[in-house]
């Protein structure tokens, strides 16, 4: 799949802000297999980029497109499709259902496109040490055991664009570490671009671009 | 594998704010309730009152007059229908044919001879033989026949067996009437000829005694003073004497009709317009309802509504969605109106069973139309609602 920025600034940007930015006011465009690292710090707008990519916002100029198509015009229905087969996502304020168990959460994904079988939930779970965690409730769970419930919520469907937005912001070194290397065998095995914003660069994600916001 | 709302399901808080959900299903009830009702009376008063007169293939027979006042009174011109206004009641939608009552135009007198002591002055009257009831092959007349068959209305044969006894005359049966000749005298300007007649039937419709037409327009010439083109009377050829339609016409025109005839009729304007009312103010509570249900999706909706979004985030489409979240009011649908359409049911039995004594016009089972009726309220409620819920997730995005 191809993903086209093309000149995207904020709408409440200013016009001045592209000067310095590797992303806002640029014309970038990347296909399969790309590792895309985003390195900004707080309030540069990691956040909005990754909601206009995802569209859950379109207070932007500029364009932005999926295999050609502006994401601004595709309907609801499309964008359901895309988002349930194409582009998978990572969100920083994660957004479980509280009330639910994080197997509950997962569940609820798994079933839109059941690329993955039921076990390979708790084979991830157990790679990022939350498996004993599954029958818990959402909010009952520690930040951290959320964010690692999220990555595995974004890994369970098939995808050919994975985003995150600081997806490790709650983990500690050694499971980041365990999250970025399953996240790579997972886009590797989907041979997907994989767009990953962080405050600083991160150590273990061999990125092919490296733009500061 | 088939995507499922049984996961979806808890997400979303239907729970909430029980008491609004409840008002407004009662409502619909209620409001369909009223409306399937009303429907079924107007149903039954219109089968009820397409009887109750004389019909002949399927159609009523009356006579008009115009109205005598005090004003027109000895005014024949006023009194008379002329042919102009003849036409414009040949031309009303719900008038099938218009017959005017040729009257004689010279004196007559009629006796019954030696047979009885009887002796009377009477009026003659003709009419297109397709309006009369009972048409003998007999009742024809050519120039030259002494004989007259005559049709009587059965009403004033009545009432000579009510005054004969008072006169020292015989009661009749129609059988003997039927056999006893009488004597038809018809003064003319300056000649008399006396003819012989013979009832030969009986009739419930008309109002009079009636002569073949072709004999009392020769009488007229032959016998009469001018050449009288109005007629005093009109029979009228009705789809249904108790047409509203008619009687509002009627009554516009001041013209009079034998009132008996139009009571069930009258009756009907009323009960059809007090139907009426119920039935609209049936429709009006169902549309309230479905207000009151439609903001407590709203209301579930804007609940959930952080549920929602998330599961458009995650992918799921709002098509989709909407058609569950909506759909699991469906059965609710289905239940109300089909509780109100077992009421109406049940209804209609005991009016058919107790009130109307089986009378065969009507029936023990709600009308067609009833259940068709019932069926759209359903398919109504479930499009309203699936476009409302449809509407707001996409509005949620």
């Amino acid at each position: 799949m191809k993903l086209e920025i093309r000149n995207v600034l904020p709408t409440y940007f200013e016009e001045t802000r592209k000067a310095d930015s590797g992303i806002w006011g640029k014309d970038l465009v990347f296909s399969n297999g790309d590792l895309i690292n985003i390195v900004a710090p707080s309030g540069t707008g990691k956040t909005s980029l990754v909601h206009f990519l995802y569209n859950l916002r379109t207070d932007y100029t500029g364009e932005i497109r999926y295999d050609g198509t502006p994401l601004k015009n595709m309907n609801r229905e499309a964008l359901a499709a895309l988002r349930k087969d194409h582009v998978s996502i990572v969100l920083q304020d994660m957004r479980l259902f509280g009330e639910q168990t994080l197997r509950e959460n997962l569940e609820i994904k798994r079933q839109l496109h059941p690329y993955y079988p039921a076990e390979r939930i708790q084979e991830m779970a157990r790679i990022l040490g939350v498996d004993h965690r599954l029958n818990a409730l959402a909010r009952h769970c520690s930040y951290g055991e959320q964010q690692r419930a999220v990555i595995i919520r974004a890994l369970l469907q098939p995808f050919e664009v994975l985003l995150m937005d600081e997806p490790f912001s709650h983990l500690d070194q050694a499971n980041s570490q365990k999250a970025i290397d399953l996240i790579l065998e997972e886009a590797a095995n989907r041979k997907a671009l994989v767009l990953f914003a962080e405050l600083e660069k991160a150590a273990g994600f061999h990125a092919t671009h490296l733009y500061h916001l | 594998m088939a995507l499922s709302f049984k996961p979806v399901k808890p997400l979303l808080y239907t729970g909430t704010n029980a008491s609004s959900r409840w008002f407004s299903y009662i409502g619909l009830g209620i409001g369909v309730l009223l409306l399937l009702c009303s429907v079924q009376m107007f149903i039954n008063i219109q089968q009820l009152l397409k009887e109750g007169s004389i019909r002949k293939d399927g159609f009523d027979f009356v006579s008009i007059t115009k109205n005598i006042t005090n004003e027109t009174m000895g005014q024949p011109e006023k009194n008379l229908f002329h042919a102009d206004e003849i036409d414009a009641v040949k031309k009303q939608p719900f008038i099938a044919g218009v017959s005017p009552l040729l009257a004689n135009d010279f004196r007559v007198q009629l006796s019954a001879g030696n047979v009885l002591p009887f002796s009377t002055d009477m009026f003659l009257e003709a009419l297109d033989n397709d309006f009369i009831d009972t048409l003998p092959p007999n009742f024809t007349w050519k120039e030259g026949d002494q004989n007259i068959p005559i049709i009587l209305s059965s009403d004033f044969f009545e009432i000579y067996n009510i005054f004969a006894p008072g006169q020292g005359l015989p009661q009749l049966s129609k059988e003997t009437a039927m056999g006893i000749p009488v004597q038809i005298a018809c003064y003319g300007r300056d000649n008399t000829i006396t003819f012989s007649g013979r009832i030969v039937a009986f009739s419930d419709r008309v109002n009079s005694v009636l002569v073949p037409k072709n004999f009392l327009q020769w009488a007229n010439k032959n016998f009469g003073n001018k050449d009288r083109q109005d007629a005093s009377r009109l029979f009228l050829k009705l789809k249904d004497v108790n047409d509203p339609k008619l009687i509002r016409y009627l009554d516009a025109q001041h013209y009079v009709i034998n009132r008996d005839k139009t009571l069930l009729g009258r009756n009907k304007i009323v009960l059809q317009g007090i139907f009426s009312g119920l039935g609209i103010f049936g429709l009006l509570v169902v549309i309230l309802a479905l207000m009151l249900f439609s903001f407590y999706l709203q209301l579930v909706i804007a609940r959930s509504r952080q549920n929602l979004e998330l599961l458009l985030t995650l992918g799921y489409s709002p098509a989709w969605l909407g058609k569950h979240v909506s759909g699991q009011f469906v059965p609710v649908y289905i239940l109300i109106v089909l509780t109100a359409l077992i009421c109406t049911q049940v209804m209609q039995w005991a009016f058919h069973q107790f009130i109307m004594f089986n009378r065969p016009e009507l029936s023990s089972l709600v009308n067609w139309i009833v259940i068709l009726l019932a069926a759209a309220l359903v398919l109504m409620a479930i499009v309203t609602n699936a476009r409302l819920v449809k509407k707001l997730l996409y509005r949620l995005g």
